[in-house]
């Protein structure tokens, strides 16, 4: 049964020590089906204490989101480890909220994109991340081992613009020192 | 150790412990297994309850096969870990081989197959006896045991006065008035074993020869599970255990665990953290997995081995409709190229030059030996291993070899320019080279833009396109429509072409030009898709540019990269090199209701594929095909007319886009929320 409440009683709070961990691992364990030890908590809060997040409602911990990030393949990207909310608070826009500050914050560190797995049968999740810009990149098949299968779900930031000011400036140069008057090419865009 | 007589309860002392840690020690119990074990008869450990050990063993397969290992599955039971030890039962013991027989056949298979990377846990032994010494002679066993249980069912069901004879049948149970019932359960149990590792042996027949004997073996089996379901009331009710389990746990007919071992020990001792236990299909799933396992090994035993192109190429996309399992698929795979032959029967090469439309006598032609021309009969071998993989895994793969075949068709244009250049041969050998070159490169182009219309329609198929993204979905759709239709009709025109300048009479030739020119049906076929995807993407646009809705908006990125990251593999093989995002946008900024030829698309779309049912009356796929199609241009035309009445839509109306006629091209609706 949801709870009647506003949602500006909802306070957000960075992860900012160990005080937060049991919180934390409380709720992911009484509301996700993985059980998780202490050493994979403390692997995500310890080094990325920054992107993780929890919601607060009058003192009681409601929400929370558990991230990483780092290279891959070569490419810097943001992955959500984990993503709570208490029953009764869902539908609020609690959830929204906690992953969107997390993806801020792996935004301005300079991921190029974030990525995550959900079941395909978690219609909430999809439906969250859909809003938020993520794609349905991959279908992994029967990706947990009760049959179900998984999407992976990707973001990717929009790569920053080239800056031509200087390009056609060296060009102009180059084209000085060899006296050939050609106009300035643009710089390929990868 | 002192030894107790059977039946009195003294203890047996156990040896002193040996401490392993603060709270925990090991005691030696060698002691008393010694003693439970001399209380009972010899084999009466395993008599009796046979039917649920094969039962649970029927459970353990099927999850086996549905992605649980060897070791946590089928090998959980102690009885296949040491052939020896079960020798001194004829029944338990030929079970157990043809158990291992058949496990040792599907691994072999699968891992032939190799189109099974999702499900690697499948070939993964470990060490364990897969193949014990004799398993080979497993089915004269089974025969050799099939023959004395239908001796003991006769003496169950004999007259009294004939009882007398038949005394040296030793009955299964103790209940002799249940016996009959009994034998029934443990025979068919029995006889489906032998019948399913036949169906195995003979699908491996090189050829498909074995194929019609396959088809009578899964008839049997089929029977034999029928029976199987038939005896489930009967040892229900009859169970020593008494027990009676959730259905959704029970794993044998009974609701008893069999006798000396455990089938569930995975799912008790395994940790949460993986390797984790894996849950036991139920009895009930197992024999409705055995099911369509075999109706799916049926089909595939039906189809006509007929060595043309299209035709195997139908045949692996259509099975893919009944979501065949690994072992099926793999089988399937197993079938389609053997030896490096379609069916084991054509060669890549023979095969292309048909279907490229090349006349007989090119599968003979030397250009068959040039390394670019080999190495796009791997291509075609790897493509048909991809088409036989799970759609998931097969829509990543399409992605890739997409690159592959746009390199191909390059590395044949330089290779033939080459050859040609070299070649001193005279006029008639040069215009057959040419052809073959012309015709095999048109080819390439056709099944490079197959392929790309396959990875864009599978992601319907697999889910993974909001509905804000079928816009430029259908945009790149209709674009590869259009060239596909462009590279077949081309093909068709070539060998038309050919043909006609074969003819010596200079009168026909003079006939043909003046004929009115008729689009081959399989192109009509291709334009009426390109008219539905046309009037999809069109409709879908004039609902962003004038209702505001399925826009690809987000607080974090825009509809660029959606399309980057959805067509990075398309971008990327440069198919076509002028298609980008910001050509789609072009195409879709002015697009409104008012747009006329959004009206007719629909509308064209029906009226092709009428003209074509006469073409394909004796096809009754095809017919079933256009069908669907009609139904799809129709239903979209009515909620094209009734946006167009509307203008603007209120906020109680809902559009939506659901793939109730159409797999791959969906029906517009327009309801009240």
């Amino acid at each position: 049964m949801a709870l009647e409440f506003d949602t500006s009683e909802i306070e957000y709070m960075s992860y900012s020590g160990e005080h937060h961990l049991p919180l934390i691992m409380n709720l992911v364990d009484q509301e996700l089906s993985e059980p998780y030890s202490i050493f994979t908590y403390r692997y995500f809060v310890y080094l990325w204490p920054n992107l993780s997040f929890l919601a607060f409602h009058k003192g009681k911990c409601v929400g929370t989101v558990v991230c990483k990030m780092g290279d891959h393949r070569h490419t810097f990207r943001g992955y959500i480890a984990m993503l709570v909310v208490l029953n009764s608070y869902r539908g609020r826009g609690i959830a929204t909220e906690l992953v969107s500050r997390s993806i801020k914050v792996m935004m301005e560190s300079g991921c190029e994109e974030v990525t995550l797995e959900a079941e395909v049968t978690n219609k909430g999740a999809l439906a969250l991340y859909g809003r938020l810009g993520f794609i349905r990149a991959k279908r992994l098949f029967r990706y947990y081992l009760n049959g179900v299968d998984a999407f992976r779900l990707k973001l990717l930031f929009p790569r920053p613009e080239p800056d031509y000011s200087d390009s056609i400036k060296s060009v102009a140069d180059e084209s000085e020192e060899h006296g050939d008057g050609m106009p300035p090419e643009e710089r390929i865009i990868q | 150790m002192a030894e107790a007589d059977g039946g009195e309860d003294a203890k047996a002392p156990l040896s002193p412990p040996i401490p392993s840690g603060k709270d925990t020690a090991w005691f030696d119990v060698s002691s008393l297994l010694h003693r439970a074990s001399h209380d009972l008869r010899n084999d009466e450990l395993i008599t009796g309850d046979d039917f649920n050990l094969f039962a649970a063993m029927s459970a353990l397969e099927a999850t086996w096969h549905k992605g649980g290992s060897l070791a946590q599955t089928v090998y959980s039971c102690i009885y296949l870990l040491r052939p020896e030890r079960t020798s001194s039962h004829a029944l338990l013991h030929s079970f157990c081989r043809v158990i291992r027989a058949t496990c040792s056949a599907l691994v072999s298979a699968v891992s032939d197959a190799r189109t099974n990377e999702e499900e690697d846990l499948f070939t993964m032994a470990y060490g364990l006896p897969l193949k014990a010494n004799g398993d080979e002679k497993c089915l004269s066993m089974i025969h050799a045991v099939d023959e004395t249980l239908c001796r003991q069912l006769k003496a169950c069901s004999a007259p009294v006065s004939e009882k007398a004879v038949l005394e040296d049948i030793e009955p299964l149970q103790t209940h002799l008035d249940l016996e009959e019932d009994f034998c029934k359960a443990v025979l068919c149990r029995i006889r489906f074993r032998k019948h399913f590792y036949h169906v195995l042996t003979c699908l491996r027949k090189p050829q498909g020869r074995g194929l019609e004997l396959a088809k009578k073996h899964i008839i049997s089996c089929l029977s034999e599970l029928d029976s199987m379901l038939n005896t489930e009331e009967f040892l229900r009710h009859n169970s020593a255990c008494g027990t009676v389990k959730n259905e959704d746990e029970k794993t044998t007919a009974s609701g008893c665990q069999p006798v000396g071992f455990d089938s569930t020990l995975n799912s008790r001792s395994a940790a949460p953290t993986p390797p984790r236990a894996i849950k036991l299909l139920s009895w009930k799933k197992a024999v409705n997995y055995f099911q369509k396992l075999l109706h799916d090994l049926g089909v595939i035993c039906s189809y006509p081995l007929d060595p043309v192109f299209e035709g195997a190429m139908r045949f692996v996309v259509d099975i893919q409709k009944f979501q065949p399992d690994l072992v099926a698929r793999a089988h399937i795979q197993l079938l389609l190229v053997q030896d490096g032959k379609l069916y084991g029967r054509e060669s890549l090469f023979a095969v292309i030059c048909k279907a490229a439309l090349l006349p007989e006598g090119a599968k003979n032609h030397d250009i068959q030996k040039n390394e670019s021309v080999q190495q796009l009969g791997q291509l075609l071998i790897t493509l048909f291993r991809v088409l036989c993989a799970n759609t998931a895994w097969q829509r990543r793969k399409l992605g890739k070899i997409l690159q592959d075949w746009r390199i191909i068709y390059v590395q044949l244009e330089l290779a033939f320019r080459k050859v040609f250049g070299e070649a001193a041969s005279t006029p008639v050998e040069q215009d057959l080279l040419l052809r073959v070159c012309k015709h095999i490169l048109i080819w390439v182009e056709e099944q490079t833009y197959w392929i790309a219309l396959r990875f864009l329609m599978l992601g319907f198929e697999l889910d993974l396109y909001s509905t804000d993204e079928y816009c430029m979905v259908y945009w790149y759709i209709y674009i590869y429509l259009i060239k596909l239709a462009e590279k077949t009709h081309l093909k068709i025109m070539l060998s038309n072409d050919s043909s006609r300048r074969k003819s010596k009479k200079k009168k026909d030739f003079v006939k043909d030009v003046g004929k009115d020119y008729q689009v081959p049906p399989v192109v009509q076929l291709i334009q009426c898709y390109i008219y539905v995807a046309q009037g999809l993407m069109m409709m879908l646009a004039s609902l962003r540019n004038e209702n505001k809705i399925f826009l690809c908006q987000g607080p974090f990125n825009s509809e660029h990269e959606r399309f980057v990251q959805h067509f990075e593999v398309l971008q990327k093989a440069c198919l076509p090199d002028h298609a980008s995002f910001f050509s789609f946008s072009e195409t879709v900024a002015n697009i409104r209701f008012s747009t006329v030829s959004m009206h007719n698309c629909f509308k064209d779309a029906q009226k092709i594929a009428k003209d074509l049912r006469g073409g394909f009356a004796n096809n009754p796929d095809r017919l079933a095909e256009l069908r669907r199609i009609e139904q799809v241009a129709e239903h979209n035309h009515v909620a094209l007319n009734l946006l167009c009445r509307l203008g603007s839509l209120e906020p109680s109306l809902k559009v939506s886009f659901d793939f109730i006629h159409h797999p791959h091209f969906a029906t517009a609706s327009v309801k009240r929320s």
